[in-house]
């Protein structure tokens, strides 16, 4: 037998997880499909570049952008979780534990400890993909002076 | 009380089965199912949506590896 508070804590959560997951999908597909009537849509859904660092190729004005796109999803995307938590909280359970207190700073410790980690990931990768592209392109250089020219034609007496 | 958490990993098993079902269908290409990289690029292209998506990672962290352990993250 599911108890109400059973229902309210347990179920209710769960449930608004599920439709969203969903919602989600549904809007991700209707979006999807819309996409596909305009082809130069689609191909920038399927095989566009994706977003980061690499779009920038390495400029100081990519890194910044950025930075600036990471800070505001990182505090937009807390600031949300925040306030579904107090809602979470004085709406539907007065869960125990110190529950707003750990919310506030167990997330934050969240992000101090991922986001050097992502950025130093990013980085590196970045570092690694420009030494890749270096490489090649001196390879092909090299490979390009070993190539034979045509040869000039004998001078008509 | 018993009951409560074998109900809870039922309805977590579902939800996890249905989206990996979901995956699975839409890899494989039956019918025209987006994969759930397309739907995630889809949402992150609109700011509320990377908000909510961060604010999902966020709570997923905080609920697993943060709240009830009393091991090196919580004294």
């Amino acid at each position: 037998m599911l108890t109400s508070s059973l229902i309210r804590q347990a179920l209710v959560p769960m449930l608004a997880g599920y439709l969203l997951i969903m919602a989600t999908l549904g809007f991700g597909l209707r979006r999807l499909r819309r996409s596909t009537a305009d082809s130069q849509h689609e191909r920038s859904l399927t095989v566009g570049p994706p977003e980061g660092p690499g779009s920038a190729a390495g400029s100081r004005r990519g890194w910044l952008a950025l930075a600036r796109h990471v800070a505001g999803t990182t505090v937009g995307g807390y600031l949300l979780l925040m306030a579904v938590v107090l809602i979470y909280y004085y709406g539907v359970a007065r869960v125990g534990g110190d529950f707003i207190k750990s919310a506030f700073t167990g997330t934050a410790m969240l992000i101090v400890i991922a986001l050097p980690l992502w950025g130093t990931a990013s980085w590196l990768t970045e570092r690694h993909r420009e030494r890749d592209n270096d490489t090649t392109a001196g390879e092909r250089r090299a490979h390009n002076l070993k190539v034979p020219g045509p040869k000039p034609l004998p001078a008509v007496a | 009380m018993a009951r409560h958490p074998l109900v809870g990993y039922l309805v977590w098993a579902l939800l996890f089965g249905a989206l990996f079902a979901w995956e699975g269908l839409s890899l494989a290409r039956v019918g025209s199912l987006p994969t759930l990289s397309d739907v995630f690029r889809v949402i992150m292209r609109y700011p509320v949506g990377r908000w909510a998506l961060f604010a999902l990672w966020l709570w997923a962290g905080w609920h697993f590896f943060v709240r009830g352990w009393h091991f090196l993250l919580r004294a």
